[in-house]
């Protein structure tokens, strides 16, 4: 029982990091539900944890307001962002928003509030694993209600043709505009979390390396419902925890494992394991069974 | 200033290089292939190799090319050809090239270890000639000129030879290619040799020039890589050639008319307002894409 | 197929989980200790042995291990064997925070000596304090280390490696008594805490010494070539260009500063310290200045004696972070000595213990901890003169 504690004690971090990984997986799911494939999630996080800590620290906010405002920061900025670069597509909405993650990193650099290169320390650490969970809970169920209502219809309509249902009378750009400011404010209540789980945080956590990373954990776990993302995020932030012991081949291993996975799985882990549906599906000629 | 011009020239002539290889999957094939950056560092370290058992520097960035260009077709035959025949969507594909990323990067720094390393003595030439009141170096005005011919040589490549006539096929219409007759396989085993051998030609002459090649050098060309296809146009050769020298110059000028902090802020900046008024970029044929 | 992998995969996990953790929780109980045969002692290495600052955490390995090897050797610490516990930082908060987590929770180990970046340390240091395990910087040389912790109290926390407010101040007074400079203009990288921390405690010193700024230009640590802010520095006519980076910038400046003006002085901080300079920059890095904890060709008999040892095991010269690391294992050793019943518990014991040290011979001269916990050292500012580091002071 006193081992089973001190490894508690040990993966508290990793832990915690698999919740607030599975987060931000499911803020990139919302906006690729949709069709969309964009980069700048990783951004608001940083937004929001810049914003949140700063709040804690200099103006002693408490803990719960320092998270709701970090998070609205997010989602308010994502909010021009989103109704200006929407007419982009593919790939062009991608390179977009990696565009204003990297401005937003520099910013970042150039502010001496933040503290420039020196990143922000001492950040009182008041999130506990619990907070992580629920707030994962709650996102989840949240992102599985919609998923199934009608707005979730609409996107899924989006995704599949957005001519077709915007010609259905699909207001399209509103519900575009709607996934990506809930995606931005989901990274942004992630990234409050975050920020003051570990004491310090620094600008090159929230760059391009941050962004890929979170669509990959949503890719690799698929996005047919949310426990796609949330898969996702747990095998690949508890693998090189895992693979710790092997930490030369570490690198190799989990580059191995991504490649077989993505190969075998290309919708995601969770199309793998709704077999059946995905059978019906392919015996009626549909090509994405998502 | 007159060296300020010419180590623009240098810098975008390494850009374009690098770019070349990622605009050519991508608009064959529609692939983002992020494992272009781990190619382009495996170049510099296959030369370095090469270098090491006594090769001269010229051949031994000929042996880069071939290496990488060989490593191009086995990334495309493990960890995109079979996304391919399963119909996947795009996004399995780039999520497959991080992951052929991460093991080539590790394999090198395992072999080489992380630190930065150095080509052996007295392999590289090291002169500096005066022209006109400029400084230059022979090793970088020889790297500029073989840049520009391998641009030219692709250039040519794509718009008169067959196997050009072919991957223009293959990029309009995969399946209208295979019903003309082209041999589709053959043609992305081309296109990914020429792409990677572009790259690790790239990775080998910017290892030469700065003389310390390490395992996470491509890492930091990725990013620009974007801005260049972006600026010069998605899936164009000339394109791209013409945004990575747009990029070099911008970069240098907006060194003197913008504090040094905000530099990446302004091509960044750049890039964003470039992607909202004309996305198809400066000679980009394909304005809306399909996702 | 496809299931069958997934469970391959699953039970493949579940099986490295199992081994991984069950390996180290085993060792943690001490056998009741024989006359002849004492418990192994746990002394936790953090170093970046992926990520950015791997350039540095492999050779901290080499160094702690060596010493490791040779203290156990010569009877450990009376009579107890040093193990060594080695985890990878990942050149990450997130990975430092978890490295140091699972040292005091799970290997329970007497004391950390690491992690390697300035930037992680201030996330992970505060595990250690936590939890009341004495920590020896081995690289960390930037600011809020120890002393003044921008996180609060930190008094198990000690820095074995010289910090750049105390290299720093040393290296402008020779450039300004022996080298004449009486401008500069400053370079730095602005998106690393190493670098920002330096470029300020440079900024700093040589306002005070009255030493003119002509220019601060700052450069991103992945900038692909910096020849455009060289010639822009340059063009100030500066009596020396002062960088603030880690090698890899500082190697790309320094080639171009050759290009463009053989000779010009180049002044650097603690990234300057690795022999990579030397082999990568080659003929450009003559003449480059900066303020070192440790020199190779330092002929003190200590540092002689463990740079042939270093050789004979590894086949290459120690730098630095290994001799820095060396060191900080015989200073834990001396403090190590002079506790009595050290287990994984009572760590204020030890603490106290570091505290007093004083007079120990390291490779890096005589060594004490000063009253802020502080490295109490002679800086070396060097030179590089015929491709090997000179000392200049």
């Amino acid at each position: 029982m006193e081992d089973l504690q001190a490894f508690f004690d040990a993966y508290q971090t990793t832990i915690g990091f698999i919740g607030i990984n599975a987060i931000l997986a499911l803020s990139v799911w919302l906006t690729l539900y949709t069709g969309q494939l964009t980069l700048g999630n990783a951004a608001f996080m940083g937004i929001a944890a810049y914003g949140s800590a700063l709040l804690t620290l200099k103006a002693g906010f408490p803990f719960p307001l320092a998270l709701l405002c970090g998070a609205l920061l997010a989602a308010a900025i994502s909010l021009p962002l989103g109704a200006t670069v929407f007419r982009l597509r593919g790939v062009y909405l991608a390179i977009a928003t990696l565009a204003f993650g990297e401005v937003v990193r520099v910013a970042i650099l150039a502010i001496p509030l933040t503290g420039r290169g020196q990143g922000l320390v001492g950040i009182p650490t008041k999130t506990e694993l619990w907070h992580i969970y629920v707030s994962l809970l709650v996102i989840a169920y949240v992102c599985a209600r919609l998923r199934i209502s009608s707005a979730g219809r609409a996107w899924s309509a989006i995704r599949e043709d957005e001519v077709a249902a915007a010609s259905q009378g699909i207001p399209v750009q509103r519900y575009k505009l709607a996934a990506f400011v809930l995606g931005a404010l989901i990274a942004g209540w992630a990234g409050g979390i975050a920020a003051h789980f570990n004491f310090a945080i620094q600008p090159d956590e929230y760059g391009f390396a941050r962004a890929v990373q979170i669509l990959v954990f949503a890719i690799v776990g698929g996005i047919p419902n949310v426990f796609g993302p949330i898969m996702g995020a747990i095998v690949l932030t508890g693998l090189p925890a895992v693979l710790q012991p092997l930490q030369e081949y570490r690198d190799i291993l989990q580059g191995t494992i991504l490649v077989i996975v993505i190969v075998y799985a290309p919708r995601g882990l969770a199309t793998l394991l709704d077999v059946r549906r995905a059978a019906r599906l392919r015996n009626v000629g549909a090509q994405d069974v998502a | 200033m007159a060296d300020q011009i010419y180590n623009a020239v240098f810098i975008g002539s390494i850009y374009a290089l690098f770019a070349l290889g990622f605009t050519l999957v991508f608009s064959v094939l529609d692939i983002l292939n992020l494992a272009h950056p781990a190619l382009f560092t495996l170049g510099a370290f296959v030369a370095l190799f090469a270098m090491q058992q006594g090769v001269p520097a010229a051949l031994a960035v000929v042996v880069a090319f071939l290496v990488c260009g060989v490593a191009g077709v086995l990334l495309d035959r493990v960890a995109f050809a079979p996304l391919r025949r399963r119909n996947a969507p795009p996004l399995s594909a780039m999520i497959s090239s991080i992951g052929v990323s991460l093991i080539i990067i590790r394999l090198i720094q395992l072999k080489y270890g992380p630190d930065l390393q150095a080509y052996p003595q007295g392999s590289l030439p090291a002169d500096v000639m005066t022209v006109a009141g400029l400084q230059i170096d022979t090793l970088r005005t020889v790297i500029i000129g073989l840049a520009v011919a391998l641009m030219v040589g692709l250039t040519v490549l794509v718009r008169r030879s067959r196997l050009g006539r072919e991957l223009r096929a293959l990029a309009e219409n995969p399946r209208a290619a295979r019903l003309l007759g082209i041999d589709v396989d053959r043609a992305i085993a081309a296109t990914f040799f020429l792409s990677a051998g572009l790259g690790g030609v790239a990775g080998a002459l910017y290892g030469f020039a700065t003389n310390s090649p390490f395992s996470q050098m491509g890492l930091n060309f990725e990013l620009k890589a974007f801005s260049v296809m972006i600026v010069g146009g998605m899936g164009s050769i000339p394109g791209a050639v013409l945004g990575a020298y747009l990029l070099s110059f911008g970069e240098v000028a907006s060194l003197t008319f913008l504090p040094s902090e905000l530099r990446d802020a302004f091509a960044f900046g750049l890039l964003f307002i470039v992607l909202l008024v004309r996305p198809s970029g400066i000679l980009g044929q394909r304005a809306v894409d399909r996702v | 197929m496809d299931r069958r992998i997934l469970g391959a995969l699953g039970a493949l996990a579940i099986t490295i989980a199992a081994c991984g953790g069950t390996a180290t929780t085993g060792a943690t109980v001490a056998p009741s200790a024989s006359a002849a045969k004492k418990a192994d002692i746990k002394v936790g290495l953090v170093v970046s042995l992926t990520g950015v600052g791997n350039v540095y955490g492999p050779v901290q390995k080499n160094g702690a291990e060596l010493a490791v090897a040779r203290i156990n050797a010569a009877g450990g610490a009376n009579g107890a064997n040093l193990v060594l516990v080695t985890d990878d930082d990942q050149s990450s908060t997130d990975g430092g925070v978890t490295a140091f987590r699972k040292q005091v929770s799970q290997d329970r180990v007497v004391a950390i000596l690491g992690p390697t970046l300035s930037g992680t340390a201030v996330a992970a240091h505060p595990v250690a304090q936590s939890a009341q395990t004495p920590v020896i910087a081995i690289s960390n040389t930037g600011d809020g280390i120890v002393g003044k912790c921008s996180y609060g109290l930190c008094d198990y926390i000690f820095r074995a490696s010289l910090g750049e407010s105390t290299a720093i101040p040393q290296t402008v007074n020779i450039a300004k008594s022996k080298l004449n400079v009486k401008s500069v203009v400053l370079m730095y990288a602005q998106d690393d805490k190493f670098s920002s921390d330096g470029f300020a405690i440079f900024k700093k010193n040589l306002e005070s010494a009255g030493i003119t700024i002509k220019k601060e230009i700052a450069f991103s640590k992945t900038d692909v070539d910096l020849s455009a802010q060289v010639a822009a520095a340059l063009a100030e006519t500066p009596d020396a260009i002062v960088d603030s980076s880690l090698a890899g910038p500082a190697i790309l400046i320094l080639k171009e500063v050759a290009k463009k003006k053989p000779g010009q002085l180049v002044i650097g901080g603690n990234g300057f310290n690795t022999p990579a300079i030397i082999t990568s920059a080659g003929a450009a890095a003559e003449g480059a200045v900066s303020g070192a904890a440790w020199y190779l060709a330092n002929p003190d008999p200590v540092n002689k004696d463990f740079v042939a040892a270093y050789k004979a095991k590894y086949n290459s010269d120690p730098d630095q972070f290994a001799a820095q690391a060396y060191s900080a294992m015989y200073i834990l050793l001396d403090a190590l000595k002079r506790t009595p019943n050290v287990t994984s518990v009572l760590h204020d014991k030890l603490r106290d213990q570091i505290e007093l040290t004083t007079g120990v011979k390291t490779p890096l001269g005589e060594f004490s901890f000063n009253s802020s916990h502080d490295v109490n050292q002679k800086v070396y500012v060097v030179q590089v003169k015929g491709g090997i580091f000179t000392q200049i002071n």
